[in-house]
């Protein structure tokens, strides 16, 4: 058995420090509570923001005037698909607020000297992303929260949360800093989950022999998503998998940092907006017509390519160094090495497999899920968007309302479900041959890939999406039995493979109710796009081992 | 290999190993100086190595499958298609 060699006892559990992970510890420990806070790898450089960004949503009023004119370009936006919307007025309300207190810590949110909003943005229209130089965030915010007391357990990736009756009680985490792997307990009295996007589900598309090389981070294998599930918490939005897209074959978010035009190979611009490279705007095509890039290879028009050619100097030096402050630092690089410059060179941009961003927890307006003390934050949250704007906002909120369980008294005792998932870890160490993580974790891809992709030009239905589901129970089965891991690493990542498996399986789920075709998700079976069901959220979670499911209305 | 760590300029400080997302390397600071970069198909180029190793002893090379496609801008225009 792996030993159990450490236990804490806290007010609020944070799992993940990354962006909301840590804007929840900080906001806990303002008000007063003990907290600790567990991440996968370490704070300063961890998750998607771990090396910058560049673009924060916000509603900054003296530029704004009234908060709906930020609140209606938010949901014209990619990825307004599933917010409810007390809960985006909620954050917009408290954006700047978060605003200001990161640029008296130290994130320069003013880089021009005022605040500023440029870019993914359509021309005459108001612009919403706050331009701000992210680069040093993710070092920023762990400071911050050091010196406020929240006990920060680097290389400590959370494998289970627990419930007792009343609410969550703790979460056990897997200590790999060395060789050999120990067990972590956290007793608290709620627990905020914050592990971000999700990586990893599906086959990589621009290299498919490179499972690493994805747009956002791929230790984001939505561990806390999974964890939750197993507890009996609401998962919603599930079936709506989002496609970002970026330069190929280097996969990267940040397309909305490049000033320049998406061009077919004759060099007529793909969308509509702009004709030549817009500062201000940048180029709204691919926000949009998210397919376009995919749409083009496969009608044989393509590559699309984004061309920065006709940009000024000046703006070519900003843009060079607006991609230091997203924390594109290895593509700058890259490029000097390679001679491409985007003043004389065109890039080509493509779409990357589908991942869940937009789809977790089911979150009320203080960001609490249906589990009494257990909170959701930032990408993982499945009924708001907004990506760092959000993430920061509503990690803070979140953090800020598990403080009030500080009250309660804690529950002293091993969890009831803690000695089983121990065992289980450890049977995973103790197999000395089996399926390695990668075996599983490609597995698992195929078959989400196979059976449950979504658009363009791949269209899931009932007959394919029950096979999907039977297929992940056959491979369940086998990785119960098989899976095995040398050292501390490969356990993290086996574990991390398990619970994408268990993602898969709500996902899938969700997709099969979803009877009609919407956005990315289109069924063979049901073509057209039912508007009864355009402001339904489907809610789904697991009771005495068996999935329910549930529709509910979009708040609104 | 994704990170690739100059053996002389290294100090051993095991910084690079702390901070990597990924555990791309290994560093056993009682028995070795230079960590190894024992799982390279891990690396994520996050360059956070790179920017925090204070001997600038870390350069990213990116394997070939993660090349950039690109062109020369001045060829995006209309192509004279032989006539059918
Ligand atoms: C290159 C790039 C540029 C981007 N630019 C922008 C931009 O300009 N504007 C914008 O709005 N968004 C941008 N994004 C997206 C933005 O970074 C994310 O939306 C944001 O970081 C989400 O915050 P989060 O806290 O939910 O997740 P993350 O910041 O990704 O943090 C998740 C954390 O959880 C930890 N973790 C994971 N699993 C576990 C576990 N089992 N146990 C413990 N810890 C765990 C990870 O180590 C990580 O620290 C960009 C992303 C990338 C990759
Ligand atoms: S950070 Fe640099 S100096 Fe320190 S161990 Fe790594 S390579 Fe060596
Ligand atoms: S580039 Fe990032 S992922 Fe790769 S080794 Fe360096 S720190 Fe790790």
């Amino acid at each position: 058995m792996i030993p159990l060699k450490k236990q804490y006892e806290a007010d609020v559990a944070v799992i993940g420090g990354g962006i909301a992970g840590l804007m929840a510890a900080i906001a806990a420990a303002d008000k007063g509570a003990r907290v600790v806070l567990l991440d996968k790898a370490n704070t300063k450089r961890s998750g998607a923001g771990a090396t910058g960004n560049d673009h924060f949503l916000c509603w900054i009023p003296e530029k704004h005037g009234d908060i709906s004119v930020v609140y209606n370009e938010f949901m014209d936006s990619q990825n307004a698909t599933s917010n409810d919307t007390p809960l985006v007025m909620r954050f917009l309300e408290t954006s700047p607020k978060i605003v200001n207190m990161w640029n008296d810590w130290g994130i320069n949110m003013k880089p021009t000297g005022d605040f500023h909003f440029e870019g993914h943005a359509y021309p005459g229209r108001p612009r919403i992303f706050l331009k701000y130089d992210g680069h040093n965030q993710k070092k920023v915010l762990t400071e911050q929260a050091k010196k406020r007391g929240v006990q920060i357990l680097n290389h400590a990736p959370v494998l289970e949360m627990f419930r007792n009756e009343e609410g969550v009680s703790g979460v056990l985490a897997l200590d790999v800093s060395g060789d050999e792997p120990s067990f972590i307990m956290v007793h608290a009295k709620a627990v905020v989950a914050a592990t971000g996007y999700v990586s990893r589900l599906f086959t990589t598309d621009p290299t498919p022999s490179q499972m690493f090389n994805t747009n956002m981070c791929p230790s984001g294998t939505g561990d806390s998503i999974a964890q939750a599930w197993r507890i009996g918490t609401y998962l919603v939005n599930m079936e709506k998998t989002y496609r970002h897209a970026g330069p190929r074959f280097l996969a990267r978010c940040g397309k909305a940092t490049w000033i320049g035009v998406y061009r077919y190979p004759d060099g007529r611009p793909v969308g509509p907006f702009i004709t030549k490279p817009d500062v201000e705007t940048g180029d709204m095509t691919s926000d949009v017509w998210s397919s376009a890039f995919t749409d083009l290879k496969l009608s044989g028009r393509g590559p699309a390519y984004m061309d920065c050619s006709g940009a000024s100097r000046e703006d070519l030096e900003h843009m060079r160094w607006a991609m230091k402050c997203e924390g594109l630092t290895a593509l700058l690089d890259y490029m000097d090495k390679e001679g491409i410059d985007p003043g004389r060179h065109a890039v080509e941009f493509g779409q990357y497999e589908a991942n869940l961003v937009t789809n977790g927890i089911e979150i009320d307006i203080n960001g609490e899920s249906n589990v009494r003390g257990l909170f959701a934050a930032g990408d993982m949250m499945g009924n708001i968007s907004g990506d760092i704007g959000a993430a920061a906002v509503y990690g803070w909120i979140a953090g800020h309302h598990a403080a009030d369980y500080q009250h309660l008294a804690l529950d002293e005792g091993m969890p009831a479900q803690a000695g089983e998932r121990m065992a289980f870890y450890s049977a995973i160490y103790e197999r000395k041959t089996g399926a390695s993580w990668q075996e599983a974790n490609f597995a698992l891809q195929q078959i989400m890939t196979e059976y449950a992709d979504c658009g363009p030009h791949r269209v899931r239905s009932d007959t394919m999406l029950s096979a999907g589901i039977k297929y992940l129970g056959d491979l369940r089965r086998k990785m119960e039995k098989e899976l095995y891991a040398s050292d501390a690493h490969e356990l993290m990542r086996a574990a991390e493979v398990i619970n994408l498996l268990d993602l898969g399986q709500a996902l899938m789920v969700s997709a099969r109710e979803r009877k009609e075709s919407r956005g990315r998700h289109i069924r063979s079976d049901y073509t057209f796009t039912n508007p009864l069901l355009r402001d339904k959220f489907l809610r789904v979670w697991q009771e005495n081992g068996e999935v329910k499911m549930a529709w509910r209305d979009r708040l609104i | 290999m994704p990170p690739v760590i100059n053996t002389e300029a290294c100090l051993g400080c095991g910084i690079c190993a702390d901070v990597c997302p990924l555990q791309v390397f290994r560093h056993n600071k009682v028995t070795d100086k230079v960590p190894e970069v024992k799982r390279p198909y891990e690396c994520w180029h996050c360059n956070a190595c790179v920017l925090d190793c204070p001997a600038h002893a870390i350069e990213l090379r990116l394997p070939l499958t993660h090349m950039l496609l690109y062109v020369d801008a001045d060829t995006l225009k209309p192509r004279d298609l032989p006539a059918r």
